[in-house]
């Protein structure tokens, strides 16, 4: 499967990762320049935590071997996919109990902010083709996408 | 090889998914008493009308088929025979396995209170079939009791609200869902469900019924005088592991099937996976030894290790709460509170290991912590605020691109 491998060394924390994310799962269409920032709609997926030293620790799902996750589901929503190896996210099928948020042990995972009915997970951006975007964004190549054995 | 399941919720489904992937020329037979596969924990949504019956199912319609297993539902198992290696099935049939699990679950416990075993309209809240009994008489009610304020109860009272019946909620506690929360957290939903409706009568035993020509109680006398008048009573005063099938068998029960550490029961080809045997009877923790039952009914040795249940998450009208541990203060912990308008934050350490911790309102990031007691991750390095940790904290990543935790501070 492939994989968002992190260097956290590399990351100076410009959050272009972050942004990439808003911008690939925003509901309404439009550039980088008018992607509201500050709309909790257009929430990111992955987000980067400053260290007490200073240096940026990449929070990135990691569509896990093992998803603590999707044994957390008790609805169906959260799936590993077989031939991909990723965790994808069905908004229809979730029952909104945030099993899977309490149940990440990497605290990877939130419910969105506007409704609290929905969890925002990464899709690998699966309906973009190539790379995910935030990897594309990322200037210092702190994450970069890699084949691994699932 | 041949695997027999008994059971088909969250264990079970689990495990017979397992076994395919593992072996493709197993053959699998899953025996359920219920008719369609469901996920207990929804059930409210069916009787609040927001989901239909089978939008309940957390697999996909053709999952039988995909994974070639043989389903007979509606079918329930009277008997276990270990030296034929076959169980009985009620319609008389035989069904013989090379392995067995039984993944039964539980099933309502009813309390002894006077009538309630006779009544026809007091029910329990476990499978789809109870919710489609209870649906189907609440269709025609409305004034509704619900005793025990769990999340069962809370939830069936969550459906009858939204379907504007009159709710009352007897718990015995002084405050609702007593097992996950405290007075303040608790007091958050009480407000709210209260808001639509609710009312509570709390401190509160049920003690005496009257009946009706039709066996029906119409009301409810509490231990301090008050009387509830009822169309129709649901119980969620806890459960009890389904073990009627495994008795009589060979099968060591004390209250729950005993297993060791790899899911085996104290027969050799028996195993006894989710509800049934007592480890934590929580969703996630099912489908995990659903897993490791499957594993080792396919030799492949798998211990079991994940006994932690004391976890619950919440969501009533939007307002979500996460719960981790028993709550308890004892002498010598630290408790920490964090509190605004938004959202209430309590945890309870002990020699720098937290033990529980309630967070109300945004739950966000919040999956290290479960993490963090589960694994007595000491937290006196860690410079980090209790409310404001995160995997920063403790981060690290292996060869493969997955994280993993790093001791700190050192």
């Amino acid at each position: 499967m492939k994989r968002i491998f992190i260097d956290a060394s590399k990351c100076d924390g410009c959050k272009n990762c972050y942004v990439a994310c808003m911008q690939a799962h925003r509901k309404d269409t439009g550039t980088i320049y008018d992607l509201d920032l500050q709309n909790p709609d257009n929430e990111s997926r992955n987000h980067i935590v400053i260290q007490k030293n200073g240096s940026y620790a990449p929070i990135f799902c990691r569509h896990c071997d093992q998803p603590e996750c999707v044994m957390s589901c008790m609805s169906g929503a959260l799936t590993k996919d077989k031939e991909s190896g990723h965790v994808y996210y069905n908004e229809e099928m979730c029952g909104s109990c945030f099993m899977c948020v309490m149940n990440c042990p990497y605290g990877v995972l939130k419910a969105d902010t506007t409704t609290k009915t929905k969890v925002i997970k990464c899709d690998f951006c699966f309906d973009h083709g190539s790379e995910p975007s935030c990897v594309k964004a990322c200037p210092t190549k702190a994450i970069y996408v890699k084949e691994v054995e699932g | 090889m041949k695997h027999v399941i008994i059971g088909m919720g969250a264990a079970g489904i689990t495990a017979a998914k397992t076994i395919r992937e593992l072996h493709q020329e197993d053959k699998i037979t899953i025996i359920s008493m219920d008719d369609q596969v469901h996920s207990r924990c929804m059930l409210h949504r069916y009787i609040s009308g927001e989901r239909k019956a089978e939008d309940l199912s957390f697999v996909p319609e053709d999952f039988f088929v995909t994974n070639r297993i043989d389903l007979l539902k509606e079918e329930e198992v009277v008997h276990i025979n270990e030296d034929k290696k076959e169980v009985e099935l009620k319609s008389g049939n035989f069904i013989s396995y090379d392995r067995l699990l039984i993944a039964t679950g539980s099933n309502s416990f009813i309390p002894p209170i006077v009538n309630f075993k006779e009544a026809k309209n007091v029910f329990g809240l476990r499978h789809l079939t109870d919710a489609v009994l209870i649906k189907d008489y609440a269709s025609r009610s409305k004034k509704i009791l619900v005793l025990g304020s769990g999340l069962v109860g809370m939830d069936a009272a969550y459906g009858f609200l939204e379907e504007k019946k009159h709710v009352t909620v007897v718990e015995m506690a002084d405050r609702i869902l007593p097992k996950q929360l405290d007075e303040t957290a608790s007091g958050a939903y009480q407000k709210l469900f209260e808001q639509h409706g609710c009312v509570f009568e709390l401190g509160k035993k049920a003690v005496l019924t009257t009946i009706n020509d039709s066996d029906e109680i119409t009301s409810v006398v509490l231990d301090d005088g008050t009387i509830v008048d009822c169309d129709m009573i649901v119980v969620a005063a806890g459960v009890k592991p389904a073990t009627s099938c495994a008795e009589n068998s060979g099968i060591t029960i004390d209250r729950f099937i005993l297993v060791d550490d790899s899911l085996k029961t104290s027969c050799e080809n028996i195993y006894a996976a989710g509800d049934v045997n007592g480890i934590a009877a929580i969703w996630p923790n099912a489908r995990k030894q659903g897993m490791t039952a499957a594993y080792n009914m396919c030799g492949i040795p798998t211990t079991y290790e994940d006994s932690y249940g004391m976890k619950n998450t919440m969501n009533f009208y939007g307002l979500t709460t996460l719960s981790l541990g028993d709550g308890v203060i004892s002498e010598g912990d630290e408790v920490k509170i964090c509190e605004d308008s938004c959202q209430y934050k309590k945890a309870i350490l002990h020699d720098g290991y937290l033990k529980s911790i309630i967070i109300q309102g945004a739950l966000d990031y919040s999956g290290i912590y479960q993490y963090i007691i589960k694994n007595h991750i000491c937290l006196n390095s860690i410079k980090t605020d209790i409310f404001h940790l995160s995997f920063a904290d403790f981060y690290g990543l292996d060869e493969k691109g997955q994280y993993e935790y790093q001791q700190t501070g050192s």
